[in-house]
């Protein structure tokens, strides 16, 4: 039970983590963005999901921040399952001499 | 036979490379239809700055390398506790638009098209491109495209730790296609890609200023209205930053045009008439978001709040609101 409340209270600070700062932006103006609405909660899912990839709390706020409401929008629940770039030096070396050799054997010989 | 031997290299790339032209469309497209009108035969921005990836971090690399390109000052270092996600080592497409955001810079989708990645080089601007080197399984990888020569179908990237990699058109549209042609540059405000079109553009500075470089954003709307000086959303935007660095005097010049322009627009209204009222001219700004209200529509709630901070404001200058009313 009291790890219920524990949980429900981290999620709460997070969510007011997040969103504070961009609240604060333009009370009563109404923006340029405004084509999808984001549940607060999609922000805080994503920077949650951020965070159990290695990512300390401060720098996923930050992260989030940075992001549009559809970008939010198309990450959230999905980082596991969406590409990161990631391939590591051997491999690109090993594809480019692959590209390398067929060009080589077909165009300059 | 001089001007037949580019394409038949192309044609033949492409042959040898895939077995078959239509799994690389494109690269069999700009071999058929030579090159593209307006564009330099051979384009290679060697002033871009190359930074050679570490293990897996070819998102830092291949962003520090654009950003430093546009001016920003950084190096892949400062860039991997913005974009590099460790459990997953590697960076997710959304976070290379979004942190370049941060540095100030507009960071804009190109379409899918392998053309307009060849006119953003010949326009001065490196091109990160997402390629998929994995044969069993994903191996997603971020290169910038710097160069490109149409004679002999080859483009030249900075990739990994190859500074000068030249990779053949069809052998990096093989590699690319299969991320749906994700390509981004990242330009600073005050320049418009050789590529924008007039919405996309529009959204890439609508995240540039909703992600917080407000001053950035501010000079971003103005080149964009350079150019497209009918663009109502991009005046409201310039309003908007302008209202957020509490340049209430420029806000409301912009928002005036505007309402001269489009008088039936309630975004106009309701935003010129808080701006009004934080200038303390309550009742011109009554007068207004009035006008707002009678139309209604889906900012009703919005307008509704406004409405109350101006008849607040009015009645605690003494009275106002019942002399208003």
């Amino acid at each position: 039970m009291k790890s219920v409340w524990a949980r429900m209270l981290c999620r709460l600070l997070m969510v007011l983590m997040v969103w504070s700062p961009m609240q604060l932006a333009q009370a009563g103006l109404i923006g340029t963005d405004r084509s999808v609405v984001v549940e607060f909660l999609d922000r805080a899912e994503v920077a949650r999901e951020l965070q159990s990839l290695g990512v300390d709390l401060a720098a996923a706020k930050d992260r989030v921040a940075a992001m549009t409401d559809q970008e939010v929008q198309e990450i959230a629940g999905r980082i596991q399952a969406v590409p990161a770039g990631a391939s590591d030096a051997a491999t690109i070396i090993i594809i480019l001499l692959i590209a390398a050799a067929v060009w080589w054997i077909w165009f300059r010989r | 036979m001089v001007d037949l031997v580019p394409p038949l290299r192309i044609i033949l790339s492409v042959a040898v490379l895939s077995g078959c032209a239509s799994l690389v469309p494109q690269t069999a497209e700009l071999a058929r239809n030579g090159l593209p009108p307006g564009l330099p035969a051979s384009v290679e921005l060697k002033q871009t700055p190359f930074f050679p990836q570490l293990e897996y971090q070819c998102g830092p690399a291949a962003l520090a390398t654009v950003l430093a390109s546009a001016g920003a000052k950084t190096t892949p270092d400062d860039l991997v506790p913005q974009v590099y996600l460790p459990e997953r080592k590697g960076s997710l497409q959304v976070e290379m638009l979004a942190a370049a955001r941060r540095h100030g810079m507009v960071s804009y989708q190109l379409a899918p098209r392998f053309e307009d990645v060849l006119r953003e080089i010949a326009a001065g601007t490196p091109v990160i491109v997402l390629q998929n080197l994995g044969w069993f399984s994903a191996g997603w990888h971020y290169a910038v495209a710097v160069g490109y020569d149409y004679d002999s179908g080859t483009l030249v990237l900075r990739s990994g730790t190859l500074e000068r990699d030249v990779l053949p058109f069809a052998a990096h549209e093989a590699l690319w296609k299969r991320s749906g042609y994700w390509a981004m540059v990242a330009v600073p405000p005050d320049r418009i890609p050789a590529t924008a079109e007039e919405k996309s553009w529009l959204s890439a500075l609508a995240a540039l200023e909703r992600a917080g470089d407000k001053r950035a954003a501010r000079v971003a709307y103005r080149t964009f209205l350079d150019r497209w000086p009918d663009n109502l959303n991009a005046r409201i935007g310039l309003a908007n930053t302008h209202y957020a660095l509490r340049e209430l005097g420029d806000a409301e010049a912009v928002l005036r045009d505007a309402a001269r322009d489009h008088p039936d627009s309630v975004v106009v209204l309701n935003n010129l008439a808080q701006t009004l009222s934080d200038l303390g001219r309550g009742e011109e700004a009554l007068a207004l978001i009035e006008r707002a209200r009678a139309a209604g529509g889906p900012f009703s709630a919005v307008i509704e709040k406004t409405y109350a901070t101006i008849v607040e404001r009015l009645g605690r200058e003494g009275g106002g609101v019942d002399r208003l009313k």
